[in-house]
C-alpha cells in the first residue's frame, strides 16, 4: 500500500466515523428535546421502538452465523463472518435497555391499571430483573460464540490494538486446536440459538405485548423472534451490499452469495407473514372480545388501519413479488433498497403494535420529524459499532480455502 | 446419407469433463449430452444451457391454483349460505388457508408439467446410448460424428483422458 492510499483510507475512515457521530448527536439531541417538550411519552415511544428494532437486528444477524455453523453450511462464505460484526451492538443494546428504566412511567401504560392478578408478572422490579438477566445471558452466549469464531479467523501477524491484544492473550493462555475450537463454537452457538428464541420471546411479551395487558397471544413471542431473524438478515444483506459496492471483487462476496441469502430473506418474509396470519386466524375464529379488540383497533379503525396496510404491503406483498425474480436477488443495489424498505416497514410495524396503547385516542398516526431523527441516532450507533468491529477485525469477512 | 456414430467418453474427473465439453463445442463433432452421477455446478456452467422455462410453469400453476382455491371456497360457501358465529358467508381470512394450499398444489402441478414438457420426458431415444457406469463413478460425455470421423473422435476422447465406449 502506498503512503497516499493509506492517507486516503485514514481520511475516509475518519470522515465516516464523523458522519456516524453526527447521526448519534442528532438522535440524542432530538430525544432530549422530546423529553423536555409537552409530550415526553412520544420521545420514549420512539426510543422503545428503536431499541426493539436495532437490538433485534443485531441479535438476528449474529444468529445467522450461529445457524450457519450449527448446520455446517458452506454457501454463506464471507457473509457468516460479516454477520458476527453486529455483535458489537450488544453492549450498546444492553445499556439502551437499562436507560428504558428511566422512562418506565411513559412506556408501560399498565402501571396504574388494575391488572386482575397479572401484577405478579407485570411489575417493574420483576420485569426489569428478568429482562436484564435474559439479555445478559443472550449477549454472553453471543460473545462466547464470537470469541471462539474469531480464533479461527484472526491473523496473529496483523497490527494489534488493545482489544485484539487482550483477545490474543486469552487465546494463548488456553491454546486449543481447531477441532476443539469448532466444538466450542457448536456449544456456544447452540446456547445462543436457544437463548435467542427464549429471550426474544420474553422481550416480545414484556415490551410489546404487555402494552395492552388484557390481550394475549401465545404465539406472539415466536412472532417476535422470527421477525428479529428476518430483519437481521435484511441488515446483513445491506452491509454485504455496501462492502461489495465499495470493494468490488476484492470483497469475496459474489452474486451467488446475494442470491442464496436473498432466498433465505424471501423465505423469512413468508414465515413472518405466516406467523402474523396464524395469530390472526385463531383470534378470528375464537371471536373473544379481549382478543379481537387488539386486531380491530390496529387493522380496521382509523388512523391505524392505513398503517396496517402499509406495513403489510411494504413487508410482505412488495418483497414477495419482487423477490420472486432470481435476477433481482443477485444485484446488491436492488437488495439493499428492498431490505432497507423492509426494515423501515418493520419500524412502522412496531409503531402499529405499540402506538395505539401508548397514544390513546390518536386522531392521526403519531409520527413526527423527531421520530425520524431519533431513529437516525440509533442508525448512527449501529453503523458506528459495526464499523468499529470491522476496523478492528478486518479478517472476519475472509473465508479460508479450507472452509 | 451416412449413419452417425455415437461415442461416449467416460471420465472420472469433472475438470476433465469441463475441458472436454469446451473442446467438443469448438470441434466439428456433435456434442450431445452428459450423463453424470451427481450434480456439478462446474459442468452445468460449461454446458451453457439456456434459461429454463420451468419456473414460469410453476408460477402460472401457482396463480391458477390460488384463483381456483379461493374460487372453490367462495363457490361452496355461497351454495349453502350458512352463517357461522356471525362471520360473513364469504370470509376472506379463513379462505386464505384453502387459497394457500391450492397455490402450492397448482405450483407443484405446474412444475411437474413444465419439467415433463421442457425436458421432453419420457425420452426413450437416448436410453440406448447410456452406460451404467454413469450411475457409479464415471461421467459420460456423449458425442456423435460421421462414420469417417469415428477414429478422430476416439482419438479426441483419448487425448482428453477418457475411456471410450462406442455405441453400435
Amino acid at each position: 500500500m502506498t503512503e497516499d492510499t493509506a492517507k486516503t483510507m485514514v481520511i475516509k475512515k475518519s470522515r465516516t466515523s464523523w458522519v456516524f457521530f453526527v447521526l448519534v448527536a442528532i438522535g440524542v439531541a432530538a430525544f432530549v428535546f422530546g423529553l423536555t417538550s409537552q409530550h415526553p411519552e412520544r420521545a420514549w415511544q420512539a426510543y422503545l421502538i428503536n431499541f426493539l428494532l436495532w437490538s433485534a437486528i443485531a441479535q438476528g444477524a449474529v444468529l445467522f452465523s450461529a445457524v450457519m455453523h450449527m448446520t455446517n453450511a458452506r454457501w454463506s462464505g464471507p457473509l457468516s463472518g460479516l454477520s458476527e460484526s453486529f455483535a458489537a451492538f450488544f453492549p450498546i443494546s444492553y445499556i439502551l435497555f437499562l436507560v428504558l428504566f428511566l422512562g418506565r412511567a411513559h412506556i408501560f401504560p399498565w402501571l396504574h391499571e388494575d391488572l386482575h392478578g397479572k401484577e405478579v408478572w407485570l411489575n417493574i422490579p420483576f420485569l426489569f430483573t428478568r429482562d436484564c438477566i435474559g439479555l445478559l445471558i443472550l449477549y454472553i452466549f453471543g460473545f462466547g460464540y464470537l470469541f471462539n469464531a474469531l480464533q479461527l479467523k484472526l491473523d496473529p501477524n496483523q497490527p494489534r490494538g488493545k482489544l485484539r491484544q487482550s483477545i490474543f492473550e486469552a487465546w494463548q493462555r488456553n491454546h486449543r486446536n481447531p477441532e476443539e475450537i469448532k466444538r466450542r463454537m457448536t456449544v456456544w452457538g447452540g446456547l445462543y440459538i436457544l437463548a435467542f428464541a427464549l429471550v426474544l420471546c420474553l422481550i416480545g411479551f414484556d415490551l410489546v405485548m404487555s402494552m395492552d395487558p388484557h390481550w394475549i397471544s401465545t404465539l406472539f413471542g415466536a412472532y417476535h423472534f422470527v421477525k428479529a431473524f428476518f430483519i437481521g438478515l435484511g441488515a446483513l444483506i445491506i452491509l454485504a451490499a455496501i462492502i461489495r459496492l465499495k470493494q468490488g471483487e476484492m470483497s469475496g462476496i459474489k452474486a451467488n452469495h446475494f442470491h442464496d441469502i436473498g432466498k433465505l430473506f424471501f423465505g423469512f418474509c413468508l414465515l413472518w407473514a405466516d406467523f402474523f396470519y396464524v395469530q390472526l386466524m385463531v383470534i378470528y375464529y375464537g371471536n373473544i372480545p379481549e382478543e379481537t379488540h387488539y386486531v380491530i383497533v390496529r387493522t380496521m379503525l382509523a388512523p391505524w388501519n392505513k398503517l396496517a396496510w402499509t406495513v403489510f404491503i411494504v413487508c410482505f406483498v412488495g418483497p414477495f413479488f419482487i423477490l420472486l425474480r432470481q435476477g433481482i436477488k443477485t444485484k446488491p443495489v436492488f437488495m439493499m433498497i428492498i431490505c432497507s424498505v423492509v426494515i423501515i416497514g418493520i419500524w412502522l410495524e412496531h409503531l402499529l403494535l405499540l402506538g395505539p396503547a401508548l397514544s390513546h385516542d390518536a386522531q392521526a398516526i403519531p409520527l413526527s420529524l423527531s421520530d425520524g431523527l431519533i431513529s437516525l441516532g440509533f442508525l448512527g450507533l449501529m453503523a458506528f459499532a459495526v464499523g468499529y468491529f470491522l476496523r478492528i477485525f478486518p479478517e472476519t469477512t475472509l473465508v479460508k480455502e479450507s472452509n | 446419407m451416412p449413419r452417425e456414430r455415437h461415442i461416449m467418453g467416460l471420465f472420472r474427473d469433472e475438470h476433465q469433463v469441463v475441458s472436454a465439453i469446451n473442446a467438443l463445442k469448438e470441434s466439428s463433432y456433435k456434442f450431445i449430452r452428459v450423463n453424470l452421477p451427481f450434480p456439478s455446478h462446474k459442468i452445468m456452467d460449461a454446458l451453457k444451457l439456456k434459461k429454463s422455462w420451468v419456473g414460469w410453469f410453476t408460477l402460472c400453476g401457482g396463480i391458477l391454483g390460488f384463483i381456483a382455491g379461493f374460487g372453490l371456497a367462495i363457490y361452496t360457501a355461497i351454495q349453502w349460505n350458512l352463517i357461522v358465529s356471525g362471520k360473513p358467508i364469504v370470509a376472506i381470512i379463513p379462505f386464505v388457508v384453502v387459497g394457500f394450499e391450492a397455490t402450492i398444489l397448482g405450483a407443484v402441478f405446474g412444475n411437474v408439467l413444465g419439467l415433463l414438457t421442457q425436458t421432453r420426458l419420457p425420452s426413450y431415444r437416448w436410453l440406448r446410448y447410456y452406460d451404467p457406469r454413469c450411475s457409479g463413478e464415471h461421467i459420460g460425455v456423449l458425442a456423435a460424428c460421421e462414420a469417417r470421423q469415428e477414429d478422430g473422435l476416439k482419438d479426441f476422447f483419448h487425448k482428453q483422458g477418457a475411456e471410450i465406449r462406442v455405441f453400435e
